[in-house]
């Protein structure tokens, strides 16, 4: 999969899993932050989101130093998914 | 008991806020299901974690909350509000092996989430509660309420009741007779001389506390016993109505009777207590079949005060009215069964 192809399926993810119902997918800036400002999610979506990347792209994050990094953006999962997916 | 000053209720009628009964909403899909208003008081990031059960009990309540003080606890009654997210999340935990869980259904599958989720809104710190008894728990929170405003009498209250209709409940529910094989419409429900009812669904909220002034009824009395045995109940509800009302009669019977013929009897009989000249009005067309239905005909009751007449459809006949008492009588299943009265402040 394309990497252009690979964010916008990501954006959508994200938009159906943490159940954004006023965001829309093509709204998300591949660089813009997902938690503090940006998306403004929180702690409990952090544990979505790595259910989702294990879920849909059989990745393990455990180390929560190295969750924070992958989680900065749409750019930085995107690029850990593509280095790191098993399925 | 106490006085009713406040009250708030979605449900599948024109209820919220503006409330207009005089136009009837129909089932679909043999569901009778709520308008849901645009929650504006909930805050988007909250919402979006709500599930329906939730988000009609905070929905009504939080107006109530915002606009008219504080208070001083949280009573809520439902019997099935968090099983929607319980089911999901139990899904989750055979599909995925026990392997990694979403933790936002497990956080929404208690029943308590309504009460909590409004503790957390409003930052009240105070008493809250959540009670679980079926087709009495609202009649339990009732009771709660009065025993806290008779220990604490200068508290107020947020009491409520929220039930929905979910998937699971409801395929389950049909399986076992309780929703009607045929696609009726509300209209028609007490004649369909067919056993189920029609499933519904609404939150309802009340501000309760012990002063007369504005308020907009007073809740006499509560009763609730368990029991399959007419003989007993009717027993039961004689003693009430002898107990509570001059000249042992209630101006109005508000018959929680919902369209099921094998239940029939029991609503003919408390009608039969009320005596002849009683007139019988009927609620649960509008607001359909569920546990908590109960705190929808209270609601009901405040609003027949409030305005004075009944809409045609709960009574056959358009009727106006300067009601001083109304009694309401309510079974949930043929077993748990309910009394209120309720008069004029």
């Amino acid at each position: 999969m394309e990497t252009a192809a690979l964010k916008q399926q990501l954006k959508k993810q994200i938009v159906e899993f943490l159940n954004l119902i006023s965001v829309n997918p093509d709204d998300i800036k591949d660089d813009e932050p997902l938690f503090g400002e940006g998306l403004r999610l929180d702690s409990i979506d952090s544990i979505e989101l790595i259910v989702l990347l294990n879920r849909e792209y059989g990745i393990v994050i455990e180390d929560p130093k190295e969750g924070r990094k992958i989680l900065t953006s749409i750019n930085t999962m995107a690029d850990y998914i593509e280095k790191h997916r098993t399925k | 008991m106490f006085y009713i000053h406040q009250s708030s209720c979605i449900s599948p009628q024109q209820t919220f806020k503006d409330a207009d009964l005089t136009v009837l909403h129909g089932p679909v899909e043999k569901q009778l299901k709520a308008i849901e208003p645009t929650y504006d008081a909930i805050p988007p990031g909250v919402l979006r974690r709500m599930g329906k059960a939730v988000r009609m009990g905070a929905g009504s309540a939080l107006p109530l909350l915002q606009e008219h003080g504080k208070t001083d606890g949280i009573i809520i009654a439902t019997a099935n509000a968090g099983k929607e997210d319980c089911v999901k999340f139990l899904d989750q935990i055979v599909q995925y092996e026990e392997g990694m869980l979403t933790p936002l259904n497990f956080v929404q599958s208690t029943p308590n989430a309504i009460a909590g989720q409004l503790g957390l809104i409003t930052k009240n710190h105070g008493y809250n509660i959540t009670h679980l008894h079926q087709g009495l728990a609202f009649e339990n929170a009732l009771m709660d309420a009065d025993m806290r405003l008779a220990e604490y009498p200068d508290h107020q209250y947020l009491l409520g009741a929220v039930d929905d209709i979910s998937v699971s409940s409801y395929t389950f529910e049909e399986k076992e007779g309780w929703h009607k094989q045929e696609d009726i419409s509300n209209k028609d429900l007490y004649n369909a001389d067919s056993p189920g009812s029609i499933a519904g669904e609404a939150a309802v909220m009340f501000l309760v506390n012990n002063i007369a002034a504005g308020a907009k009824a007073k809740l006499v009395a509560v009763d609730t016993l368990h029991s399959t045995d007419e003989h007993i109940i009717k027993e039961r509800l004689t003693f009430f109505i002898q107990q509570h009302l001059q000249n042992n009669k209630a101006d109005l019977l508000l018959s929680g009777e919902d369209g099921d013929n094998r239940l029939a009897h029991f609503y003919d009989m408390a009608a039969a207590v009320a005596g002849n000249e009683t007139p019988i009005a009927h609620y649960k067309h509008m607001c359909g079949a569920y546990p908590t239905a109960s705190a929808f005909g209270l609601w009901i009751a405040c609003e027949i005060f409030k305005a004075g007449a009944l809409p045609e459809h709960m009574t056959g006949s358009l009727l106006k009215v300067s009601y001083k008492n109304i009694l309401l009588y309510n079974s949930y299943r043929g077993y748990q069964h309910s009394f209120m009265l309720v008069s004029v402040a």
